[in-house]
């Protein structure tokens, strides 16, 4: 059973390595970034309680918020998707993402207090 | 002087709640006599005291400062001058033309007043029913209380041949006029002086026509009460009103009023057995014709007639009864007193509440200590007032200690409850005191048990010598008791060491209430939480660990001044950020971020047009 496990995994990781792209790797690297930071701040809060809530609740909607944007980019920039964004370039992605973040940002700095 | 208690019920004729007491007259004497410098000043004064019945001398300032020319100036001379013995004022012809002149229709009601007095006290001949033609004429057209009042004193110097009934009639239109306060004042709302006025004109006018007013006694009372209720007067005028009301009311011929009031207190006492009341008329002359009877005296306890139809003696202008010689119990007693002797009295039937005093004396003062096993009292000690107890008694939680006695009046021996009998317990050393009520049985014998187990509360259960007290006293005794009988020892059970006793101060400052500010939160220690922000910063730098080994494409960074803008302008946007979270507040970002995001916008579209066409040109 964990050998089947293993192989898959093990599998996967070429596959991964070898097929995806540069810039989505640039991205998925984006994306461990904002994972770690947002686990590490949910691991504080575990620990040490929910004081002050509002700064927790910002820092870590800011992390979920940065890789659901993350994620949005990626899906529309990766070249196999293409045919489902015909009106959407990858400029225009990078745009929307940044102009969504830029949203973002400002709810989070207005609620972290 | 003791005010005499009103009791207005229905039937009942009312009587005066305000009266001139001797002092009062003495005041009102002493601002009527201020020493004046104008004319109408010593008018006010001379005449006001010639009503108390002083008279003075001053017919040089009269004659010195009148004015010949002045009908006021006439008509105060005049009749101030009538109140001195042998002081004349000479009257020239002018004079008297100025006078008759002035009685006319066309001069004001106070101006005919004081011409028609002027002729009349200086014994000038008047024509009266020219008078009255003129004073007809202004009543109607001076509408107001004052103006009517002058024209009813005016008409008392007429002759009484003249048509005097249509101004008599104003005496009543008037008197409806005046304003019933609670049933016990009437007067104008133009005030006192007016009310005090009125009255003495109308009495004046009345007693000159020979027609009673119309006036129901009750009135007459209400205005005595409106007129005698203020004690000090603003002004020589008011005091001047009063002056002249008292003296219409003492002296008039149809209405009298009286004033009953008892000399001290209306108690009675077998040291102090007579009941003396002081009658007497508004100018606190004693009458001395009256015949002043008890029509009936009440017990207010038991509501049996004590006295009924008994007169009162007469001895230097005082009335007095000895109610003692008809043995009351002590208590209260209600009196209905009448007065009568003169066809003119009012306000002559008193309710007078009366207090009969004794003196206590206590017996058969026995005191024990009881064991609660056996009910054999084992030491039972009898005390004589005001002696003590010889030896202290003991008692502890196993007995109890037990008092009886009787409370009796000194000279009749009947038994009495007064309304405060305690027995009072004094710690000297703790400076403690326990009071408990002796209660008297259905025989009147007075019964106090202290059982010192049940009542160790009470005292704190603190053992020691109690000073033993008995507390008598009642509004009808004049010989409250205050009776140390004996020491008693108590010893309670479960005795806890004996803290003194403070007195309970209740005016001390209080303990200071130290306010508690909010306490911060806590928070983690500084190592932890800087801690964990490198652990949130570090994924950064794996973040950018990771790019370059991915060979992110730094190399191809174009110069292109929108690109320049666009990185520029994107980096200031999270500056502003930061601004934000540090300094500003929403609109204050909102303006700048519009700013710079319009332009790094602009410079962006460019640059990733730019690179579009570059991919599109690639691929």
């Amino acid at each position: 059973m964990s050998n089947s496990v293993i192989s898959v995994i093990s599998r996967f990781l070429e596959e991964y390595t070898t097929s995806t792209p540069n810039k989505l790797k640039v991205v998925d690297a984006y994306l461990l970034y904002i994972l770690l930071t947002g686990a590490f701040q949910f691991l504080y809060c575990l620990l040490v309680g929910t004081f002050p809530f509002n700064s927790f609740l910002s820092g870590f909607i800011s992390c979920v918020g940065s890789f659901i944007l993350a994620v949005c980019l990626r899906i529309q920039i990766n070249p196999q998707n293409k045919g489902e964004f015909l009106t959407v370039s990858p400029e225009r992605a990078f745009a929307d993402f940044l102009f969504a973040h830029t949203v973002l940002h400002l709810v989070v700095v207005n609620f972290i207090g | 002087t003791l005010v005499v208690l009103v009791l207005a019920l229905g039937a009942h004729a009312l009587t005066p709640s305000h009266h001139l007491t001797p002092s009062d007259l003495v005041r009102l004497q002493d601002v009527l006599s201020q020493p004046y410098t104008d004319l109408k000043a010593a008018y006010l004064s001379i005449v006001g005291q010639s009503k108390l019945g002083l008279s003075v001398e001053a017919c040089d300032f009269i004659k010195s400062n009148l004015d010949p020319s002045s009908v006021e100036s006439l008509f105060y001379a005049a009749e101030a001058s009538q109140t001195i013995a042998s002081c004349e004022i000479p009257v020239s012809n002018e004079t008297r033309d100025l006078l008759h002149a002035t009685v006319s229709e066309d001069s004001t009601m106070s101006q005919i007043h004081q011409a028609v007095s002027a002729l009349s006290f200086l014994g000038l001949p008047l024509a009266s029913q020219e008078v009255v033609s003129a004073l007809k004429a202004r009543i109607s057209k001076e509408d107001n209380v004052l103006a009517i009042t002058l024209a009813l004193q005016t008409a008392s110097h007429l002759s009484q041949q003249a048509e005097l009934g249509e101004i008599l009639e104003e005496i009543e239109d008037l008197a409806a006029r005046l304003d019933d306060l609670g049933g016990v004042y009437l007067q104008f709302e133009e005030g006192l002086e007016v009310t005090a006025l009125f009255v003495s004109a109308a009495y004046a006018l009345s007693d000159h026509v020979g027609v009673e007013p119309p006036l129901k006694e009750d009135q007459v009372i209400q205005l005595l009460n409106s007129v005698f209720s203020k004690k000090s007067w603003d002004s020589l005028s008011e005091a001047f009103s009063v002056a002249s009301a008292a003296a219409a009311l003492a002296d008039n011929r149809f209405h009298k009023p009286v004033i009953v009031s008892a000399v001290g207190p209306a108690t009675v006492s077998h040291s102090q057995p007579l009941l003396q009341l002081q009658v007497m008329d508004v100018l606190c002359q004693s009458l001395s014709s009256a015949n002043v009877l008890v029509e009936t005296a009440t017990s207010a306890a038991t509501k049996a007639t004590i006295l009924s139809q008994t007169p009162f003696t007469q001895r230097d202008g005082i009335f007095q009864l000895n109610f003692m010689a008809s043995q009351p119990a002590s208590g209260y007693y209600q009196f209905s007193v009448a007065i009568s002797g003169d066809s003119r009295l009012v306000g002559n039937h008193i309710e007078l509440k009366v207090k009969v005093s004794t003196k206590v004396s206590i017996n058969n003062m026995d005191l024990s200590v009881v064991d609660k096993d056996q009910s054999i009292g084992t030491k039972t000690t009898r005390v004589e007032y005001p002696n003590k107890a010889k030896s202290s008694f003991i008692a502890d939680s196993h007995q109890n200690f037990a008092m009886s006695f009787q409370l009796v009046d000194e000279s009749t021996g009947v038994e009495l409850t007064p309304h405060q009998t305690f027995v009072r317990l004094h710690n000297q050393k703790t400076g403690q005191e326990v009071v408990f009520v002796a209660e008297p049985d259905s025989k009147n014998l007075y019964k106090f048990e202290l059982d010192t187990a049940e009542r160790k509360a009470e005292f704190d259960s603190i053992s020691g010598t109690y000073a033993l007290y008995l507390m008598v006293g009642d509004a009808t005794l004049e010989n409250p008791v205050l009776w140390n009988m004996a020491d008693i020892v108590l010893k309670f059970p479960d005795e806890e060491a004996p803290s003194a006793i403070q007195s309970k101060n209740l005016y001390v400052p209080k303990p200071e209430i130290q306010h508690l500010f909010r306490e911060p939160e806590r928070r983690p220690p500084t190592v932890l939480s800087n801690t964990f922000t490198a652990m949130v910063l570090s994924p950064f730098l794996l973040l950018l660990l990771l790019w370059f080994k991915l060979g992110a494409n730094v190399s191809n960074f174009s110069l292109s001044p929108s690109s320049v803008l666009f990185h520029v302008g994107h980096a200031a946007m999270l500056g502003l950020m930061y601004v934000y979270w540090t300094q500003l507040n929403m609109f204050q970002t909102l303006k700048y971020l519009a700013i710079i995001g319009s332009l790094t916008f602009l410079a962006g579209n460019r640059m990733l047009a730019q690179k579009a066409v570059k991919r599109y040109c690639t691929e």
